[in-house]
């Protein structure tokens, strides 16, 4: 990511002072722990107020695929990339659909995973197992991109100096310490400061690409209505199935992340968790949309990069103001700080969750169903630091051929949707039902993806499994017999 | 103030609420540039096609009609802060 970018010594001191700044956090927030209960460490105790609760859902939502992947995106196809404003938003109206009666029911009963719901609802082992599977696969994809693309950062700002296995250590290193410090409480006190920086480096980079190198938004589209006239104008049919395609594949799948279903677990009240999203509602406008314009003026100021350099174009960009002036410099390496910041706060939140579901979930009912919560808490930690060494031997071992099977993300984890949009209201839906969809719905999604074909008609093969599985769960449910009471 | 004033049963929740998701419907049916015609840009306005416009509009319209939403039909009893 870092082409052409790279820092001085003073800009690697800031940087490394705000990376060991959050290790500070995560002491500060063991010293604050309450207990030594899997709420307290998993859920903060439940106490996560307004600032911290918006900061901790914005961090954790807008990963560094929004900066890096969203801008590379728009360079290569321009403004039908506006699909991205459209489906983050739609992460929102997911919740709309699932999370009143979900809270409500997690505060009576006390769960701390989504799989305590998921047994509370369907009582089945089996079906808990698989969708703990399905969500723990996923949040390794999510965090395993995210330690991939922390490598890459490093490399790039230092020139090659620190080779990217070594920044995958670090980081990691770094993450998974603070995180075990505090559990919740770190990582949404990070948050808040990550939330901040990558607000802040959003807020910088709307007005810095743009306005300083592409003459402002006017020209910039002007520009390239010239140059590449299909990049400005409006998609045909089979791409409006694909804006559809993505409102299911986000509106379903980033809803139901676990790290967002326990962001939800974790609120101090219901007020403060209907402000926090309702100011998320808006965060697309402030965030989707500038990663939007910045690959708009990519594709005008930097015309003519290949596939795998378009992903870099930001920090081509970025290098492109630093050489102009100190104050561009300075911009950039916050700029960086945000980008290091949506990385990090995405992995340490999936990193949270995978360990929660690990413990409390596979390591609790199945090995040490009498466990006491301290001895939980303390598996909990122990797996983190697992869950880290193999992560990051995958991130630096990883060959090419695995790759799509590694970023099958949402394709798997929105088979576990209906057991939340449709359980939570349809008292008839049962385990067998949900099961019976759910496998329905991988198979479809898996063997499209095998096949060669993660498109159908615009269509992700992800969605369409999900379709099926509803359909399973829906007919299934009207055919089951009315009970006699 | 305890957890079951915190987190009291709910009064009303959207997903009950029937015009809501019709005024959903209409909105993403404005926000997903589905009817403009084939290779269609427009003028600009405020720096943007006209048909990014018209959906950037339309999910500006989205998290507004979402905010009042939270507001008025996510009700639990009890509900303080």
């Amino acid at each position: 990511m870092g082409e052409g970018m790279v820092f001085g010594p003073g800009a690697l001191a800031a940087v490394a002072l705000y990376l060991f700044s959050m290790i500070g956090v995560g002491w500060y927030a063991r010293q604050k722990r309450q207990t030594d209960s899997m709420a307290d460490f998993y859920l903060a105790g439940r106490s996560l107020g307004l600032a911290v609760l918006f900061l901790t859902l914005y961090a954790t939502q807008y990963s560094g695929n929004t900066l890096f992947g969203y801008t590379g995106k728009t360079y290569r196809i321009g403004f039908e990339w506006t699909a991205s404003v459209v489906f983050m938003f739609s992460v929102i109206v997911g919740y709309m659909l699932y999370a009143p009666r979900l809270v409500t029911l997690a505060r009576k009963e006390g769960f701390i995973t989504p799989g305590d719901y998921i047994r509370y609802r369907f009582s089945s082992p089996v079906l808990t197992l698989l969708s703990t599977i399905l969500m723990i696969y996923a949040l390794c994809n999510y965090a395993l991109a995210q330690l991939k693309a922390m490598g890459a950062a490093v490399e790039g700002i230092t020139d090659g100096a620190v080779p990217g296995a070594y920044g995958i250590v670090a980081l990691a290193v770094i993450m998974v310490v603070y995180e075990t410090l505090g559990g919740m409480r770190s990582v949404a006190w990070t948050d808040v400061i990550q939330g901040v920086v990558l607000l802040l480096g959003f807020g910088i980079l709307a007005f810095l690409i743009p306005i300083k190198l592409g003459g402002g938004l006017e020209n910039v589209v002007a520009k390239l209505s010239v140059m590449d006239p299909p990049k400005v104008e409006a998609p045909n049919l089979q791409g409006a199935n694909k804006w559809i395609s993505y409102v299911f594949l986000l509106g379903c799948g980033a809803a139901i992340y676990p790290q967002a279903i326990q962001r939800l677990y974790s609120s101090r009240s219901v007020k403060v968790l209907k402000r926090s999203l309702a100011i998320m509602a808006f965060m697309p406008l402030t965030t989707t949309l500038v990663a939007l314009i910045c690959g708009l003026t990519a594709a005008v100021v930097l015309p003519d990069l290949s596939k795998g350099e378009s992903d870099q174009v930001l920090a081509r960009l970025c290098a492109l103001v630093m050489s102009e002036s100190m104050l561009g410099y300075w911009l950039v390496v916050a700029v960086f700080a945000a980008a290091l910041a949506a990385l990090m706060s995405t992995a340490d939140s999936a990193l949270l969750s995978i360990s929660s579901m690990l413990t409390k979930d596979i390591y609790q009912p199945y090995f040490r169903p009498a466990a006491s919560e301290a001895e939980l808490t303390k598996f909990g930690k122990i797996s983190s630091w697992a869950i880290v060494v193999l992560l990051v031997v995958v991130a630096i071992g990883t060959e090419a051929t695995l790759v799509r099977l590694l970023e099958l993300k949402f394709e798997v984890l929105i088979q576990v949707v209906p057991c939340f949009f449709m359980g939570l209201y349809w008292k008839r839906l049962t385990a067998g039902i949900a099961l019976t969809g759910m496998v329905c719905g991988l198979v479809v999604a898996l063997g499209l993806t095998v096949a060669g074909k993660p498109l159908v008609w615009g269509f992700h093969a992800g969605v369409l499994g999900l379709f099926l599985n509803a359909a399973v769960c829906g007919i299934g449910t009207l055919l089951k017999p009315t009970p006699a009471s | 103030m305890n957890e079951s004033q915190k987190y009291g049963e709910l009064v009303t929740e959207p997903r009950k609420i029937g015009y809501i998701w019709l005024v959903y419907l209409l909105l993403y049916a404005i926000a997903i540039p589905w009817y403009w015609p084939a290779h269609y840009r427009g003028p600009l306005v405020l720096g943007f096609p006209l048909w990014v416009a018209v959906t950037l509009g339309a999910v500006l319209l989205l998290a507004l009609w979402t905010t009042w939403v939270i507001h008025r039909y996510w009700l639990q009893a009890g509900e303080a802060d």
